[in-house]
């Protein structure tokens, strides 16, 4: 029992592993080419570097023989020698930048393209993207966890495949001088896949547990921080600084019993590194001494080939080193990954008609077994069926689960469903939804306004509305008297989410954005939840006053001065089955 | 008291720890690089000795090898030693600065956190004392590491030959001092924009996402979009900018030091010819100086984190700074406080909320010890405001505030107010260490009595009893369950002027009955002052209606 349990969660866990990578991959694809380019830089700028060694080695060949045996330094190291080295010294360098340029680009444009797509998501979502999370969440997917992706595009895609390329062209080159320090080499090379595993997965848990600490810590202390004003006035400001230091103790022990563990790792391959190095120079230095235990009086590599393989030894471990540095941003490209799963898998639903709509009178509304669903297949709304006149203002009632806002955003054309909404004679599937769009003044809980002036505000319905225009809604509104008031007037700023008027106050400003597109329906979607009573019940009156001659549709929990519509409905009371 | 944070001094509480780390990291360094130079000379002094076959076993190839062997050893456990070691320290001086800055926020009397800066102001606050661990760490180390290992180098050349050490010092000097410091004036301007870019590129993501629906339904979020997007670009382009300085630098680097390894073999081969100097040496010199990239790469970086380090330093210091000046103009006035009974009395009381467009005008309150009053009145009519004057956290603009005759503001009233505003916080912990701030010695049976008194104690046993986790801001938990969950924390404060903002909400009738009955009972002693926008009919209170 317990072993298939396991297996199912092993099952799952590879199946998000496959789709992590999937849409990785997805992400990655249209910069291939810049990736490619920088992987080729790389490789060159190897081959470069054993060129370069061998350059070296021969001109200490040519020095030492005309030294010892009194031959010309430039039988072995001409002047061709001396220029291909200053090349190799000089282009070495500037293949290396190239990968560099060629990988940050590939980062920037591939962030700019996942971030576009995203935002475009989203649009096509339109209210229907709070299912998967608060503004406030979603940004930060959107800011923070795509600039996750930066480290995993631009540093560590290319060297994943040089961690296999560099240690084969080496032991290549090795292999010409000396076939047994190339096998050796080579022999070390399957162990590069297992510390690849080794130093990969120690790093990516270590890593995962300590940024989960991290923000642990940053959260608690943030927590404590933003309550500054509640603790002073409680007296707990000791308590609180108590805990702070030590849950910053805490967390440093704890920590670093992490770190000495995948610290290990790193230390190993820096052991391979070192080892590398010496134990070549050794068996080199020796074997040139002629006294290797094994081979007494016999030369097993010559001096050029020793110069050469020891010159090319500390770049053999070199990019494992690099990798296990960057191997977190693997791990952190995975997690902002498996964030924007979600996102990144949304089906967007497009609006399918085409036909032009054009409403001169307030429209006939027809819901005809109406239904929808969820992708997942939960029923938002069950069959429901439902009939509104022209110029008719109803009033729905619903349980939280009910399906009002499914219905809403369907009627708003944001959602797939299957049955009819005909609008007079058309059905909505068949209408162009930006037409439709011009002819509904829609209205949610949360009124929305940017940092701005009034005007800007306003504007934001109706860019070219005029002032006389604006005043006029206002004046419908009751804003007039206190716009009037201001001594900015229409250019009063009004902060981030209307920060500086009541919330009654931006009620009706958002009345007056609504009456700006001079639309023949109204979709309320409980316009004054956030209100109280009093507050309200003001607002409703205000709404019947401006909203005759339209079809109206109002969503509320709040009944108080709703006396004039014309019929109240309870959505449950709508279901056909 | 508290004296702005400086980079200098951020690490002298834990010298002890960074100059180990700064010694092991040296010496790894130090390893890696001899590692390279000894093994060049032994296999080139065992080829000269090979070449004669009497010579190679009067050859001393025990020292050498032990000291091959020595160098890879303290290179491998170096580099361990030095990762655990800048790691503690770092972790300590993470640990140092938040109790630091914790401390000087702490001081701040006149609660004006709030008001001035925003979530996201703490937001960057804790993100900034994240950052300055680069100073140490991208910027200090890394350069008190390359000028040790430079300067040793040219004392090695110097010491094997005065014309090696002419000949390398230049391409050294570029790649060590000359290029770094090139970076230094553009990579801090890039550094100092990069959180302010950032900033105005999270607004517009957070705007624009909140304005999506209305815009895509008047067809303007096309244009908001693009804007959107634009912000996004001027923030990645700035990022990206530093990220091709640092790879510039590096390629500058390169060049200097293969410039000096080119001085150094052009002169070398002379000297050698001249026998001025062996090859071996001549070898080890070269090999040394082909390691000594590893030291000096990180420098391309440095300004840049230097720049990160002090833009942080700067907005941590600018946000104690105004929070000190404010506690130092309250610790002056060493003012008695008030004792029972307590009169509390306005006089043609008006105020207002800074920016906003109306308050209360001309109150006129008597209350004395035992008494309650109940403020109703719409929204927006000011009751916020007048109990935000009553809990002396706002300034009057006319009238007069007396407790006990005396003006408020000449009282201490720290410990005698207790006041439940319109925002409170909810930590996100416990329901029983939420209502242990205000007394930690409180008994579980106190804190269940108090639980039922704001008729929370059902619920509370629904959930996790005193365990109940309340999550951040108290995410789990309803606002008027919030609310009263504060209500329950300033009931344990006991103070004897209490100030309440809407305690009713969320509540029916009768438990709205249970707990104002239950307020009374406790504030007995005391005054117990309530804003509701209920209707709350019950006898012997003072009313006072907003209108």
């Amino acid at each position: 029992m317990v072993s298939s349990v396991n297996n199912t969660l092993e099952q799952t866990e590879q199946q998000l592993k496959r789709k992590l990578r999937q849409q990785l991959k997805s992400i990655i694809t249209p910069q291939a080419q810049r990736l490619h380019w920088a992987l080729i830089a790389a490789v060159l700028a190897t081959l470069l570097f054993i060129g370069q060694s061998w350059l070296l080695a021969q001109l200490f060949v040519g020095l030492l023989d005309s030294i010892h045996t009194g031959s010309e330094l430039s039988a072995a190291f001409d002047l061709r020698h001396a220029i291909a080295l200053t090349l190799c010294f000089t282009l070495r360098p500037i293949a290396q930048y190239i990968r560099e340029r060629l990988s940050q680009a590939a980062s920037f444009h591939a962030r700019i393209q996942l971030r576009t797509r995203l935002l475009n998501t989203l649009s096509n979502l339109g209210p229907e993207r709070q299912t998967l999370g608060s503004d406030g969440v979603l940004s930060t997917q959107l800011l923070e966890q795509v600039d996750a992706l930066d480290g995993y595009i631009s540093r560590y895609y290319v060297q994943l495949y040089l961690v296999l390329i560099t240690p084969l062209l080496i032991s290549v080159a090795a292999f010409y001088y000396s076939p047994l320090a190339a096998i050796l080499m080579l022999m070390t090379a399957p162990l590069v896949p297992v510390f690849m595993i080794l130093v990969g997965s120690a790093a990516s848990r270590s890593s995962q547990q300590q940024m989960a600490a991290m923000s642990q810590l940053s959260g608690r202390f943030l927590d404590w921080v933003r309550g500054m004003p509640t603790l002073q006035h409680l007296k707990a400001t000791a308590l609180a600084q108590h805990d702070v230091d030590s849950s910053a103790s805490q967390y440093r022990d704890t920590t670093m019993k992490v770190l000495r563990l995948a610290f290990l790792s790193g230390a190993v391959l820096e052991l391979f590194s070192s080892l590398a190095i010496a134990l070549v120079a050794l068996y080199l230095g020796l074997g040139l001494l002629g006294i290797l235990p094994w081979a007494k009086g016999i030369t097993p590599v010559p001096y050029a080939g020793a110069l050469f393989i020891l010159l090319l030894a500390p770049e053999f471990y070199a990019p494992l080193r690099q990798l296990g540095s960057d191997y977190h941003a693997k791990a952190e490209a995975e997690g902002a990954i498996e964030e924007l799963l979600p996102l990144l898998e949304q089906h967007t639903w497009q609006h399918p008609g085409q036909h032009p709509l054009l409403l001169e009178a307030a429209p006939a509304i027809r819901l005809e077994n109406l239904s929808i669903t969820a992708h997942n297949g939960r029923i938002r709304l069950p069959k429901t069926k439902l009939s509104i006149a022209a110029g008719e203002r109803i009033g729905l009632y619903g349980e939280s689960g009910s399906g009002k806002s499914s219905l809403l955003l369907a009627l708003l054309g944001f959602i797939p469903y299957t049955g009819h909404i005909l609008i007079n004679q058309d059905s909505l599937l068949d209408l162009r939804r930006s037409d439709w769009h011009r002819q509904i003044g829609y209205l949610s809980q949360q009124p929305n306004f940017k940092r701005g002036s009034l005007a800007d505000n306003l504007r934001l319905a109706h860019a070219n509305a005029t002032d006389s225009q604006l005043y006029q809604v206002l004046a419908d509104v009751d804003l007039l008297s206190l716009v009037k008031k201001l001594p900015q007037g229409l250019d009063t700023p009004i902060g981030e989410r209307g920060l500086g008027l009541s919330g009654g106050q931006l009620s009706r400003l958002a009345i007056a954005q609504l009456l700006l597109r001079d639309t023949q329906l109204w979709l309320l979607d409980e316009p004054t939840a956030h209100l109280d009573p009093d507050t309200s019940a003001k607002i409703h009156t205000l709404l019947e006053k401006l909203s005759r001659d339209k079809t109206l549709i109002l969503v509320s929990h709040q009944w108080q001065g709703l006396h004039w519509l014309d019929r109240h409905l309870d959505l449950h009371e709508l279901h056909t089955h | 008291m508290l004296k702005p944070i400086r980079l200098r001094s951020l690490l002298r509480s834990r010298q002890s720890s960074w100059n180990l780390a700064l010694l092991l990291g040296a010496l790894t360094l130090f390893s890696a690089i001899a590692l390279l130079a000894t093994s060049g000379w032994f296999i080139t002094a065992s080829a000269i000795a090979g070449l004669v076959i009497s010579s190679s076993f009067t050859f001393d190839y025990f020292r050498p090898a032990a000291l091959i062997r020595l160098f890879a050893i303290v290179r491998t456990a170096g580099r361990y030693g030095e990762r655990l070691t800048s790691h503690h320290a770092t972790l300590s001086l993470l640990k140092d600065l938040r109790s630091q800055v914790f401390q000087a926020l702490t001081l701040n009397k006149n609660n004006s956190l709030k008001n001035t800066s925003s979530g996201a102001t703490m937001h960057r606050l804790v993100a900034d004392i994240d950052r300055l661990d680069r100073f140490p760490l991208q910027f200090l180390a890394p350069w008190i590491w390359s000028g040790l290992i430079v300067v040793l180098y040219i004392l090695f050349a110097y010491w094997l030959q005065p014309q090696l050490a002419l000949a390398t010092s230049f391409g050294l000097l570029m790649a060590w001092i000359i290029i770094p410091t090139l970076g230094f004036i553009r990579g801090r301007k890039l550094a100092f924009h990069d959180v302010h870019t950032a900033e105005v590129r999270r607004e517009h993501f957070l705007e624009s996402l909140s304005l999506l629906t209305s815009l895509t339904l008047w067809h303007t979020w096309d244009q908001q979009q693009q804007d959107t997007l634009n912000a996004d670009k001027d923030y990645q382009t700035q990022h990206h900018q530093q990220r091709q300085l640092i790879s510039l630098l590096t390629l500058l680097q390169q060049l200097a030091l293969a410039l000096s390894l080119g001085g150094l073999l052009w002169v070398g081969v002379f000297l050698v010819n001249a026998t001025l100097i062996s090859v071996p040496w001549l070898l080890a010199a070269a090999l040394a100086l082909l390691g000594i990239h590893e030291a000096l790469a990180p420098l391309a970086s440095s300004f840049i984190g230097l720049g990160q380090s002090q833009a942080a330093r700067d907005r941590i210091n600018q946000l104690i700074q105004a929070q000190e000046s404010t506690a130092q103009l309250k610790a002056h006035s060493d003012t008695p406080r008030p004792s029972a009974p307590f009169q509390l009395q306005t006089q043609q009381l008006s105020a207002c909320i800074p920016g906003a467009l109306n308050g209360p005008k001309h109150i006129n309150i008597e209350l004395h010890s035992g008494q309650v009053l109940i403020i109703t009145g719409a929204s927006g009519i000011g009751k916020t405001t007048l109990l935000k004057v009553l809990a002396n956290t706002l300034a009057p603009n006319q009238g007069q505030y007396l407790i006990n005759q005396r003006p408020a503001t000449d009282w201490q009233l720290d410990e005698c107010i207790g006041y439940l505003p319109q925002q409170f916080d909810i930590f996100d912990r416990s329901l029983a260490s939420n209502l242990r701030l205000a007394d930690p010695e409180a008994t579980d049976e106190q804190l269940w009595q108090v639980l039922e008194d704001v008729a929370l104690a059902d619920w509370a046993k629904q959930q996790n009893g005193l365990d109940t986790a309340l999550g951040e801001y108290g995410a789990q938990i309803s606002g008027g369950q919030a609310r009263r969950i504060a209500l329950a924390r300033l009931l344990l404060a006991q103070r004897p002027i209490l100030l309440v903002d809407e305690p009713f909400a969320g509540l029916d009738s009768a438990s709205s009955h249970q707990v104002l009955k239950a307020l009374r009972q406790r504030q007995a002693q005391g005054i117990l002052i309530i804003v509701s926008h209920h209707e709350m009919d019950t006898p012997d209170v003072q009313r006072l209606h907003l209108a």
